[in-house]
Order: C-alpha cells, then sequence, then structure tokens
C-alpha cells in the first residue's frame, strides 16, 4: 500500500523534476561543459581548449571593468537600499494618518519594469534642456550635470534610480518584521526609561536582523546580476564606464558570438553570486537574534 | 485507479508539452502537394526588413516564379542574428537569407553557397558585392545610407550651403554657434554615430585612395593594421571634439532624444539615413531638409556611410537550391529593383537600373554617381567588432583614451577574432 503512494507521489512530482532537469539543470551541466571549448555560433567545429577560456577572462579589461562595477554596483545599492529603507519603514510603522498613502507612494515604483524606469530616468538626466533634474539644478544655481554622459559618474546615476526603485520593496519587508515585534517590548522599554533612539537600537535593529538579511542577500544577488537598468540607460558606456557583468556577458555572447567564453564567464559569474551569498548567510546568520 | 489515470493524463500533457518544442516544423522535402496537383518548390526567405518593406518585390517574385512557394519569415534584428546562426549551426535555416552587412561572416562559418560564377553576379556593380576571398557570396538589394541631415531653414537663414571641405564644415558648426544655434545634435550614447562619423573622414582620405583599395581584405586577413594607417586621419577627425561640435554631454543622448532636438530645429544637423524621414516629418511635418555626404580635406563630392546593408545569401545546406537561385536570378532585374525600392528607397547595384532621388537626397546626387557609399566593417568577417572602436572613441571623448588607443582597440579585437575564427 505505503509502495503504491510512494508511487503516486513520485508520479506526482516527476513532471516538476523532467521540467527542472530540461530546462535547469540540463543548460548549466552544458554551460559547465561547453566553458571549456571554444564554440563559437561563427564556426562549424567544436574543440576542447581546457583552461584557456577561463585565463582569457582575466586579462580582458572589458570583463575586469564589468566585474568590478558589478561589485562597486551592488555594494552600494545593498547599503543604501537599506540605511534608507529601515528609517522608513519605522516611520511608516507609525499611527500616522496618511502612513497607507506615503506606502503606497514609496512602494510604487518598485511595480515598474527596469526597461520603463530606465528610459524615464534617462530623460529626467537628460542633459536636454527638458531634462528637469538639471533644471532644477540650474534654477538654482548649481549649474547643469552629465548624469549619464559622464565616465566617472553615469554608474552612480544609474544606482540613483536603483535606488529610487527599490527602496520601497525593501521597505514593505521591514515593515511587515515590524509589525511582528510584541508591542509589549517597546512598552517595557518605555517603562524602563528607554528613549526612542535607544528603543531603536536596542529593540528594533536587532529584531530586524532577519529581514536585513532577506534584504540584503536579495540586493546583493540582484546588484551582482545587474543587467537591465544598465541596458536601458547607458548600454554599458560611455565607452564601458557602466559595464556589468552581465552586459558583458550577452556582449560576448551573442554580439561576438564566443559562447564557450561567455559560458566560462557565466560559471565564473554563478559561482562567484553563489560564494558571496553563502558567505553572506553565514555572516548575518551570526548576528539574528534567536 | 481514477487517480493513477489523472496522473497518466497529466503526464503525457507536460511531457507532449515539453516535447513540442524540440520538433522541427521544417518542410524537409520542401515540396508543397497544391490543390491544382501541380508540385511548387518551398522557399523559405528570412530577413531583418519587416514584410511591407519588401510586399511589391515578394509579390513581383510570385509573378515571375509561379512553382516556386515562397514563405518570407521577418526576424527583429535584435535577434536576427542570433535566431539565424543558431538555426544554421543545427544544420537548418532558411533556404534564403538576408545579412546585415557581414555576409563574410557567414562565408568564413561555410555556410552560404559561393555565387561568383553565378549568372547573375556580374549584372551588379562591382561596389555592391561583398567578396570574401575573392569569392562572391551575397547579392545586394538596395543600398543603406547615412549622411548628414540638415535644416534647411537654418541654413538659409544662416546663409550658409552644404560643405563641400572639412574645414567648411567646421566653418559652418562655428557660425551656427555664434548665431546661438546648437550646430550638430548625436545620440553619442549609442556607440555608432562618432564611429561612422571617424569613418567619414577615412573614406574620404584613406579608403578613396587607389592604393587602399584592399586595406579591408588586407585587415580582414591580418596582414595590415588599423594603427599606423589611420592614427594621423583620425587624429584630424578629432578637431570636431576639441572645437566642442561633439561633447561629452552627447554621451548621455540616445538616438531619439537627438532625432527630437533635430526634428524640433533645436540643432541644424543630424547624421541618419533615410529610415528616419518619415519620423522627422512626423514629429515636425514643416521640416525643410537635406543630407549632404560627409566633407573630405580637399574639394570633393564627399561620401556617404552606407553599402550593400541589405544582401542575399543562399544557405548552403538548402535542399531546394535550384529554386533559390531562381529566385536570386529574378531578384537581380531592373524590375525587381524597382520593386525593391518602391517600398524602402535606396540606391540599386545593379546595372543599369536608374534611381530617381528624391529632393531631399539632392545634395548627395554626386557623391552617388561617383559610387561613394561606403562602409569599411561590412567587410570585415569578425562579429561587431566596430562597436568595439565606436565604444572606445566615447572614451576618447571622455579623455579616458587616446586615439592611438582606440584604434590599438580594434586591432587587438580583430586578432582575438581571427584566432577564434582560423586558429591563426
Amino acid at each position: 500500500m505505503l509502495r503504491k503512494r510512494e508511487r503516486s507521489f513520485f508520479l506526482l512530482i516527476l513532471p516538476a523534476v523532467l521540467i527542472y532537469m530540461i530546462f535547469y539543470l540540463y543548460p548549466v551541466i552544458s554551460t559547465f561543459v561547453h566553458s571549456f571549448t571554444d564554440w563559437s555560433l561563427l564556426q562549424k567545429n567544436i574543440h576542447f581548449i581546457g583552461l584557456d577560456n577561463y585565463k582569457a577572462l582575466f586579462h580582458d579589461d572589458v570583463v575586469l571593468t564589468g566585474i568590478k562595477n558589478s561589485i562597486l554596483y551592488a555594494i552600494i545599492m545593498t547599503i543604501v537600499q537599506n540605511a534608507l529603507a529601515v528609517p522608513l519603514a519605522v516611520a511608516l510603522d507609525r499611527n500616522l494618518r496618511t502612513k497607507n498613502w506615503l506606502r503606497m507612494i514609496f512602494f510604487a515604483p518598485a511595480v515598474l519594469s527596469p526597461l520603463v524606469v530606465g528610459f524615464l530616468w534617462s530623460y529626467i538626466m537628460s542633459s536636454l534642456d527638458y531634462g528637469p533634474l538639471n533644471q532644477i539644478l540650474t534654477h538654482l544655481g548649481l549649474g547643469s550635470v552629465n548624469w549619464l554622459g559622464s565616465a566617472k559618474l553615469a554608474l552612480y546615476s544609474v544606482i540613483l534610480t536603483q535606488v529610487w526603485q527599490w527602496t520601497g520593496w525593501a521597505m514593505v519587508i521591514y515593515l511587515a518584521n515590524l509589525q511582528g515585534i510584541s508591542k509589549e517590548l517597546f512598552e517595557a522599554a518605555h517603562m524602563d526609561g528607554a528613549n526612542g533612539w535607544k528603543t531603536f537600537w536596542k529593540i528594533t535593529l536587532p529584531l530586524l536582523v532577519p529581514s536585513i538579511t532577506i534584504n540584503t542577500v536579495l540586493s546583493m544577488i540582484g546588484g551582482l546580476k545587474v543587467f537591465d537598468i544598465i541596458f536601458s540607460m547607458t548600454n554599458g558606456g560611455p565607452g564601458h564606464a557602466t559595464e556589468s557583468i552581465v552586459t558583458v556577458l550577452l556582449q560576448r555572447a551573442f554580439t561576438d558570438s564566443q559562447l564557450g567564453y561567455a559560458s566560462a564567464l557565466g560559471v565564473l559569474f554563478s559561482s562567484f553570486v553563489m560564494i558571496v551569498t553563502v558567505l553572506q548567510l553565514r555572516l548575518m546568520k551570526r548576528w539574528e537574534v534567536s | 485507479m481514477k487517480k493513477t489515470l489523472i496522473l497518466m493524463a497529466s503526464l503525457m500533457m507536460v511531457s507532449s508539452l515539453v516535447l513540442s518544442g524540440c520538433g522541427s516544423s521544417d518542410d524537409k522535402s520542401g515540396k508543397d502537394g497544391s490543390a491544382s496537383g501541380e508540385k511548387k518548390t518551398k522557399i523559405r526567405i528570412m530577413g531583418y526588413n519587416k514584410e511591407e518593406t519588401r510586399k511589391s518585390y515578394l509579390e513581383y517574385l510570385k509573378k515571375k516564379l509561379p512553382n516556386v512557394d515562397i514563405e518570407f519569415q521577418f526576424i527583429d534584428l535584435k535577434s536576427y542574428e542570433n535566431i539565424l546562426r543558431t538555426q544554421l549551426a543545427a544544420g537548418e535555416g532558411p533556404d534564403i537569407f538576408e545579412t546585415s552587412g557581414s555576409g563574410a561572416v557567414y562565408a568564413n562559418a561555410d555556410y552560404v553557397e559561393d555565387l561568383t560564377n553565378a549568372s547573375f553576379t556580374s549584372k551588379y556593380n562591382d561596389t555592391g558585392l561583398i567578396r570574401y576571398q575573392g569569392k562572391v557570396y551575397t547579392i545586394p538589394l538596395q543600398s543603406w545610407f547615412e549622411g548628414i541631415w540638415y535644416n534647411k531653414d537654418i541654413f538659409t537663414k544662416q546663409g550658409l550651403t552644404p560643405p563641400k571641405t572639412w574645414d567648411e564644415w567646421m566653418t559652418i558648426h562655428d557660425k551656427l554657434r555664434q548665431a546661438g544655434i546648437k550646430p550638430q545634435a548625436m545620440g553619442a550614447k549609442s556607440w555608432e554615430p562618432m564611429m561612422k562619423q571617424s569613418m567619414g573622414m577615412l573614406l574620404n582620405e584613406f579608403y578613396a585612395k587607389p592604393e587602399n583599395k584592399d586595406f579591408d581584405t588586407a585587415f580582414s586577413d591580418g596582414t595590415k593594421k588599423v594603427s599606423g594607417n589611420w592614427n594621423e586621419l583620425v587624429t584630424k577627425w578629432t578637431e570636431t571634439i576639441q572645437k566642442g561640435n561633439i561633447t561629452k554631454d552627447m554621451l548621455g543622448i540616445d538616438y531619439d532624444q537627438a532625432q527630437d532636438e533635430f526634428a524640433t530645429g533645436k540643432a541644424a544637423m543630424w547624421e541618419s539615413g533615410p529610415w528616419a524621414a518619415e519620423a522627422l516629418k512626423q514629429k515636425n511635418p514643416n521640416l525643410n531638409m537635406g543630407m549632404f555626404p560627409i566633407p573630405g580635406l580637399t574639394e570633393g563630392t564627399g561620401w556617404l556611410i552606407g553599402g550593400p546593408g541589405s544582401a542575399l545569401s543562399i544557405n548552403k545546406q538548402s535542399k531546394n537550391k535550384d529554386a533559390a537561385m531562381q529566385v536570386l536570378e529574378v531578384t537581380s532585374t531592373p524590375e525587381a529593383q524597382q520593386a525593391l525600392i518602391k517600398d524602402n528607397f535606396g540606391s540599386s547595384f545593379l546595372k543599369g537600373v536608374d534611381v530617381q532621388l528624391p529632393a531631399e537626397y539632392q545634395d548627395s546626387a554626386a557623391a552617388f554617381k561617383e559610387g561613394h557609399v561606403y562602409a569599411p566593417w561590412i567587410n570585415w568577417p569578425f562579429g561587431a567588432i566596430a562597436e568595439d572602436y565606436g565604444k572606445a572613441l566615447q572614451e576618447v571623448l571622455t579623455g579616458g583614451r587616446t586615439v592611438e588607443e582606440a584604434l590599438k582597440v580594434l586591432d587587438d579585437k580583430a586578432d582575438q577574432q581571427r584566432k577564434t575564427l582560423t586558429g591563426k
């Protein structure tokens, strides 16, 4: 009887397992295998070339720029986004009359597609006379800024738009966490004479650590994978100033048709993201309050 | 029992959904039994120009080739090369396909039929035939070209006429700036416009010289490099950056934004092609515009950037090569060329085809007459290495690279791709 039930369970999960194997496991293994070849859509034959692709990656300036930018982007995004989202969540957890409206306003950008956000901000940051951001700065007597055309500034301009888009989303996770914290803890602290600042540091923040873990891990992974917003706002430029790992990967794979080389970059990149995530989770777990 | 049946049915559905994606819908025989009992040969043409831009041409083919059933498949240019290359690599693919000016890439991979000795090839002017290692693998449809769109009203008001030399062009920029008018709009967020304008200088002063006629072949096989050959001219071209005609803020402007600036009269010139004409007129129906070619250092007709952008190749693995050859034979007639031009303006490379230039291109008439339409990079058998050069020029504008370094980027990229392609 049990065997029959087991068989039923097995049959039930079989479609999911099949789909997982065909659309996930197979491409992953295939990418790994092809990363040791010179596979190119421009050639009919594929040759095994050992670690050549991996060695070449570290001599490719654009790849190195992409790695540097992705790491910088992920770290800045994670820090700024969470540094803003925590106080925002705490503020909007209070009994404000407009709290629902404010929550909606801060969360709203998160429902937009990154491509839409990219095009929208390209116009807002435009250096042409209709670019509202520069218009405001000029009216204030600060002069216009070359937001997207400056090699030094463009990456930070992109990060700014992403902080605008995703801070509200992180805020919602913190809000959910805050609403789960027992009010008695705050009352007890108040009775003991703790002020607002002390309550925040000693009670609110330690109890928010589980959601800080979720938010920072997701921000890091999302940051390292950044592609769509860069694609729509700067396309990796000017020059290669805002190139990320994924924009370079796609360029190498589909513009240059070097699929073997791009596979190696993909394998390296996935391994890196995995290591960062595991390390980050371990670190955060230590801080979590049991 | 009922549960097992439901489970089995679900499984079959999922499996069929999954496996249906793996099947090939190609008609391997290529023969179609029509209602009349006649056997029609099916030919699949894949292109990145929309069907409406090929309407008259396809109708003409249908009329001339009653025994051939032509299926036209449009794929957007963004994914065109990927889809085509993947299909060709899988040993499938269309019988005839449009190339995006890189026919040599397919020739190198041995995907395309050698058309050097085909009866129709000699009917074309040599400038339209892409040769790879001395052989012809594509036949050109109408040309694509780009020049400098200019606002005729602004030019007239400022007493300016289209330039005949580089210095005149620079002076025009100065005069417009002095009059408080932005001389040129440029969507330099894309790597293309600077790359193309620097090529304009090279076409006039490098490629026009007989001794450099075969430079692209030599560059492709690695016997010549751009470094050492282009330095002086590209450096001369950067004069337009030093004069402030191309500025850093343009790196944050995209194609559409630049187009808006020109259409609304905020800038007097903008580099683009005929495909922008319709959009410009829609944005400003009163825009009085013309196009002039990029001028050179010495007085001449100037050069337009362009070439046989739309060309057709025959898939070497096609099961219906005879019918595909017939299609190209018919394409190589003045009537088919006129049908192509009717729906998408461009000049024809077929000998004896007279194309009436619309009024806005009259300033480029002499350049067309001289055959001064060329784009070097479409003759290189590599991936998109012109993109790397264009991005390097963006860095020249930001001050992050020198001209020498930008040219080295192009050489290094060519070396790397050549190694991938030939192992050399």
